[in-house]
């Protein structure tokens, strides 16, 4: 193995958890969890942040008090100059933790300094790679739609630790408009926070009844559990540094100690799409961008 | 319905004289239409040899277009370098990678590229099987040719040149006619058959409703290993 | 009195090239033949050769050419894009649109007098980001995602020194652009990297007798009833079913048209308009930039917008102003 030291990372929470839920979900993260870095801010909707707000640090404290390293999050999509603003008091407190940026404006803002780039800013080869590496970006979350091959390219040019989405649901667009709040009859501005009412995403199906993806507020999401369990092994040997399990109401500990022990050869990919299975309930799994398939597809090789 | 063409969309592209002589040569068998198609092909070759180029990225670009109320079929190999058209009775066995099936009023608006690409697929009048990103790849290089082969394609027709002259020239106004008579004529031949099929459509449809509830409740993870 | 907007306008073939340059466009904008565009459809687009003569027919007649070279280079691969900025440069177009940072600081490196846009594919929405690329790569012109109303391009305006361009015709995307994998995940095709978005390739129509269905690779997209007007199966405008409830939960089959809010775009201070539609053909393309052209002058009289009698280019689809009047969202 070229890389015994992969990590396990716990992605930002993408979904509009009550607040009290969002705390001991990252409490209970902080004390049984065995993954190594944890992210923690809002990414999605700016709107949901300040219920969040009373219980950041907390959070934080217990996270490093638990050994996890913690990166702060970011807003993907930046359109209003409060939006910007809350990205530099974020910036400017971060007190030595990395920042991950998820827009452009957030990779300008941090350049100089360490930092990470999320897998919602475009890194798609390795001259991008390289030009964010130059100017700070120590790791670099890929898009999600990347197959084998790319990140394969992307790895081998050493320029920053490449961190993978391995696991939960992919989060597939972002837009101005709210699709909750279009569901609900009701406008983005007094949105009511009816995202909240599916800590999992809202299901929308096909006209023939096929459950197809799901709706995040102003995000997009696939219906299908991406899984990178039988990946792994490979994208450590490319070089893959960081694997990121995306946080769901399924229990995630038990997620992360899936993947944990596949890194460390304790369980077979069998086993572990198994276990996993039956934590994750009905939803399908998918695996297809890796295998450069559509990304719904789950390739079994 | 058939709208002139507007002004700057240029003059008219090769491919409708060559099928409007095929209406005049209805009567004949293709063995006798051939070497008047194949005389027009190669007119628009040697005169516009970039007209294909853009389906160059298909591997066989074949296409089987199936004018419903002509009685013939033509088989167009789009290939860059040496396309071919041949009128065949059927289109059997010709390797297309896609039909396109309709009036043939329709399909000259199509192969005029007076159908919009978008629009293309909103016709309920054509009928697109097999590769749909060939047909648009069609639509898209037809559409690109700026080219007057009229007279040129009619010539080729020899001792159908006449008719096939005196057909395009008073073309729109005949065929806007003639379009309907064959409309109604062909919606009597196959209302039959069609109104079969849209009844066993809808019988599967619901059969296939019922099947995507069970499926639904029984959708697991994923498909087993091999 | 306000300034002249510039009309830029879409040419998916030389043909339309034409079309374009006669009836009144200011710039064209066209892409290379392959994944380096994002309107990297089957048949369309142009080859080294076409190009030349579209640049020598469009500039005798005192209109640009813009190449779009604006899809992410996929890792590994980065050649295509690389000579399409090589070509770009040494065939003499006006400016290269891009996206992707990494081609922006190739472009900005190899070729620092070919002037370079950025496309709205960066989905640069904010004046920080705006301002980072046109300080890092020199950009000198940004096109706007869809997604900001007329008020935030004013405010944006104000707070940027490069010029903007948006869009007032043709389709419309609802989720920020560039950052949108929905067409890979059903389909595998990529818009940010193979340029194309729901393709052709993998759309199926069935009739069902008593329905039309429009399927995208293996989901149905929408159905019609026998009179409704059918529209492409774009994910985004696509009919499905939440809770219960069947409704077009993105955005309606509708398509873009700004042409009342010209005046206000003008005082926004917007540089350019930009018509979508590469992918349409040159009857289209003569159509809307006529129609445009003479909206455009008229505003720039001080007189209202015209009516633009453009029903039938969309086949008896809606049309919005959307994001521009904020009661979008």
């Amino acid at each position: 193995m070229s890389n015994d030291n992969a990590k396990l990372t716990l992605g930002p929470v993408l979904f509009n958890w009550q607040a009290e839920t969002w705390r001991d979900f990252y409490f209970r993260i902080a004390d049984e969890a065995d993954v190594d870095v944890v992210y923690v801010g809002e990414a999605v909707c700016s709107k949901r942040a300040p219920f969040h707000a009373p219980y950041v640090a907390d959070v934080v404290e217990r996270l490093m008090d638990g050994g996890k390293e913690v990166v702060l999050s970011t807003l993907a999509l930046i359109m209003s100059s409060r939006e910007m603003e809350e990205l530099r008091a974020t910036a400017e407190g971060a007190d030595g933790m990395l920042v991950e940026a998820n827009d452009v404006a957030a990779c300008a803002l941090l350049a100089g300094k360490p930092h990470v780039v999320g897998p919602f800013v475009n890194v798609y080869n390795e001259g991008t790679l390289r030009y964010f590496a130059e100017r700070g970006a120590t790791r670099v979350c890929l898009p999600v739609e990347l197959r084998r091959d790319a990140i394969h390219a992307m790895a081998g040019t050493k320029a920053a630790d490449i961190e993978v989405f391995a696991f939960g649901r992919l989060p597939l667009a972002i837009s101005a408009r709210c699709y909750h709040a279009r569901h609900h009859g009701l406008h983005k501005d007094s949105c009511q926070f009816v995202c909240d009412k599916d800590p999992d995403g809202l299901e929308l199906d096909t006209l023939d009844n096929e459950a197809f993806l799901t709706v995040n507020g102003v995000q997009t999401m696939s219906y299908t559990y991406q899984t990178l369990a039988a990946e792994l092994a490979e994208m450590r040997d490319m070089g893959v540094t960081h694997f990121r399990l995306s946080p769901h109401t399924c229990d995630m500990v038990a997620v992360a100690k899936v993947f944990r022990d596949v890194l460390n050869g304790k369980t077979d990919v069998e086993g572990a799409d198994d276990a996993l299975a039956g934590l994750v309930g009905d939803a399908p799994f998918s695996n297809g961008y890796y295998h450069g398939a559509k990304g719904v597809e789950f390739v079994t090789e | 319905m058939f709208s002139p063409p507007s002004s700057s969309s240029g003059p008219r592209p090769p491919l409708s004289p060559i099928l409007i002589g095929g209406l005049v040569a209805r009567p004949l068998p293709p063995s006798l239409l051939q070497p008047a198609l194949s005389a027009a092909m190669a007119t628009v070759n040697r005169r516009h040899p970039g007209l294909f180029e853009r389906l160059s990225n298909l591997d066989t670009p074949v296409f089987l277009i199936d004018p419903v109320d002509l009685g013939l079929v033509f088989v167009l190999h789009a290939d860059a370098e040496r396309p071919t058209l041949t009128a065949r009775r059927t289109g059997e066995g010709c390797g297309a990678v896609a039909t396109i099936r309709g009036p043939l009023l329709k399909l000259l608006e199509l192969l005029e590229g007076r159908t919009d690409g978008d629009a293309l697929f909103f016709s309920r009048d054509l009928v697109i099987e097999g590769d749909t990103g060939a047909v648009v790849a069609l639509r898209n290089a037809v559409d690109g040719t700026e080219i007057d082969l009229l007279n040129e394609v009619a010539g080729a027709f020899g001792p159908l040149a006449g008719p096939v002259r005196g057909v395009a020239r008073f073309g729109q106004r005949i065929f806007a006619r003639m379009a309907e008579d064959m409309e109604i004529l062909h919606g009597a031949l196959v209302s039959t058959t069609q109104r079969r099929v849209e009844a066993q459509g809808v019988k599967l449809r619901d059969l296939d409703a019922k099947v995507a509830e069970l499926g639904k409740s029984a959708r697991r993870q994923r498909t087993p290993k091999s | 009195m306000t300034h002249k907007l510039e009309l830029v306008c879409p040419a998916g073939t030389p043909a339309s090239l034409h079309a374009a340059v006669d009836n009144g466009a200011d710039a064209v904008y066209l892409g290379f033949r392959d994944e380096t565009n994002a309107r990297n459809f089957p048949g369309l687009n142009f080859n080294r050769k076409e190009l030349e003569d579209g640049l020598a027919y469009a500039h005798a007649r005192d209109c640009q050419v813009f190449l779009a070279i604006n899809t992410f280079p996929e890792a590994g691969n980065p050649s295509p894009w690389h000579k399409a900025v090589d070509d770009a440069a040494a065939l003499g177009v006006d400016c290269v649109i891009l996206a992707d940072i990494g081609l922006c600081h190739y472009a900005a490196e190899k070729h620092p007098d070919l002037r370079r846009h950025l496309s709205v594919q960066a989905s640069a929405s904010n004046p920080d980001s705006i301002n980072f690329y046109v300080d890092a790569f020199d950009i000198r012109r940004v096109v706007l995602p869809r997604v900001l109303s007329v008020q935030e391009i004013a405010a944006l305006n104000k707070q940027i020194a490069v010029e903007t361009e948006v869009f007032v015709f043709g389709g419309l995307c609802v989720m920020a652009e560039g950052r949108c994998q929905l067409s890979s995940y059903a389909t595998g095709e990529s818009p940010n990297m193979n340029g194309v978005c729901s393709p052709a390739a993998h759309v199926r129509y069935v009739d069902e007798g008593d329905r039309m269905v429009s399927r995208l690779g293996d989901f149905t997209i929408n159905a019609f009833a026998q009179n409704e007007p059918a529209g492409y199966p774009t994910l985004c405008k696509g009919r499905f079913v939440t809770e219960g409830k069947t409704e077009y939960l993105f955005e309606e089959p509708t398509s873009l048209n700004a042409a009342a809010m010209l005046p206000e775009l003008a005082e926004a201070g917007v540089t350019a308009l930009k018509i979508e539609g590469r992918q349409r053909g040159k009857a289209y393309v003569a159509q809307v930039v006529s129609a445009f052209r003479r909206a455009v002058d008229a505003v720039a009289e001080g007189k209202a917008s015209p009516a633009l009698n453009l029903e039938n280019i969309t086949e008896g689809q809606a049309k919005t102003s959307g994001a521009y009047d904020k009661s979008w969202r």
